[in-house]
């Protein structure tokens, strides 16, 4: 091997192996956080398909930024922030509320093992109805609210993805249950 | 931690029943699962992507497409435009330091504002014209301003004069700028 040689595939070698270490890291991401990712798009979409979509679309654009990855402190929140934006930015431009909700989807929501027995007996009806209320919630309650409800984002994480503190996430919360329990009310839809 | 959060004691307004059907409702969201193959379906489709990224062309500017395709003209006209505008610089220069005269010395703008006597103490107040506008005729000129008729000063022969002055005799021939 020439000097030239040498010296070449001595550039070529650290770009390479960056190359592979994104990679890697990237698919790594994929492997911890694509079921949260999915279940904060379901919330926002409420059908399967489109949940999905978001979260390749997201994938995408991390990869688009590889070169930043090493940039990012939390990526949880990082992605989390991403999926929303993509959600939110589809759902403007569908300008509809979820009318195409999967009910399938619904079904195949997993009854965790720390679940109380009688939660899961929320007929799908029901549930419908109800979150169709949390569509009537003002925008900033019913987003808080929303995350709220995936089990892998603490109250932190949802404050830091939506650009707010934890305090402001704790008392949207309050008053989106606060307001849905009205509703429910009105409506008459307790079990 | 979702748990925490629903049964969080602040909730503790609303009936028990109703919270717990929020509870069920939010839990039937937020504790979804993809349809089996999720990960491997995202990672197909980044390798995909990638290839696609890896085999697309950079984006070039037509200038630097030319000088991909022809290196030797593109230098050389790379050369000839450096040249080319060090030469413009430099003559530039040179032209705008003979304009100036040695001495000349350039005089800040001054900034004039029509005053109306309110202002701040700070604003700039300029002077008025040091000289009056001349009037435009004969008729409107001030009063103030008197033409003297150039010769000697003429003393009236009958006004009183102190002892010793000698008044000299009236000429017969008055200048025409005289009063009489």
């Amino acid at each position: 091997m020439s000097c030239f040689e040498g010296q070449l595939a001595s550039w070529v070698a650290p770009a390479h192996q960056t190359t592979v270490s994104t990679t890697q890291t990237i698919a790594a991401l994929v492997a911890e956080y694509s079921t949260a990712l999915y279940r904060v798009a379901f919330s926002v979409t409420r059908n399967a398909a489109e949940a999905e979509d978001a979260v390749q679309e997201t994938f995408l654009r991390v990869l688009r930024h590889e070169s930043r990855l090493g940039e990012i402190r939390d990526y949880r929140v990082w992605l989390v922030r991403i999926v929303w934006n993509i959600v939110l930015d589809k759902k403007r431009r569908a300008k509809t509320r979820p009318e195409g909700e999967d009910i399938a989807d619904h079904a195949r929501a997993l009854p965790s093992s720390d679940r109380p027995a009688d939660d899961s007996a929320i007929s799908s009806q029901e549930r419908n109805r109800i979150l169709g209320l949390i569509d009537r919630l003002p925008t900033r309650e019913r987003e808080a609210l929303l995350l709220s409800a995936v089990d892998e984002l603490t109250t932190a994480e949802i404050a830091a993805a939506l650009g707010t503190t934890e305090s402001s996430i704790r008392s949207r919360i309050f008053r989106a249950r606060k307001e849905l329990a009205v509703l429910l009310e009105n409506e008459g839809i307790t079990r | 931690m979702t748990a925490d959060r629903m049964n969080n004691p602040m909730d503790s307004g609303a009936d028990p029943r109703t919270t717990a059907t929020i509870d069920a409702a939010l839990r039937s969201v937020g504790a979804v699962t993809p349809t089996a193959g999720l990960e491997g379906r995202i990672l197909t489709r980044l390798a995909s992507e990638r290839v696609k990224l890896e085999a697309a062309p950079p984006r070039l500017l037509p200038l630097t497409r030319f000088g991909r395709r022809h290196p030797v003209p593109a230098r050389a006209l790379g050369l000839v435009t450096a040249c080319l505008l060090g030469f413009v610089i430099v003559a530039g220069s040179v032209v705008h330091s003979r304009t100036i005269k040695p001495g000349q010395v350039v005089a800040p703008p001054v900034l004039v504002l029509p005053g109306n006597g309110i202002g701040a103490a700070s604003a700039v107040h300029p002077a008025a014209p040091a000289t009056a506008p001349v009037p435009a005729g004969q008729g409107s000129r001030g009063r103030s301003t008197r033409r003297s008729s150039p010769g000697r000063a003429r003393i009236a022969p009958h006004s009183r004069k102190a002892p010793g002055v000698a008044v000299p005799a009236p000429s017969s021939n008055p200048s025409p700028n005289s009063p009489n």
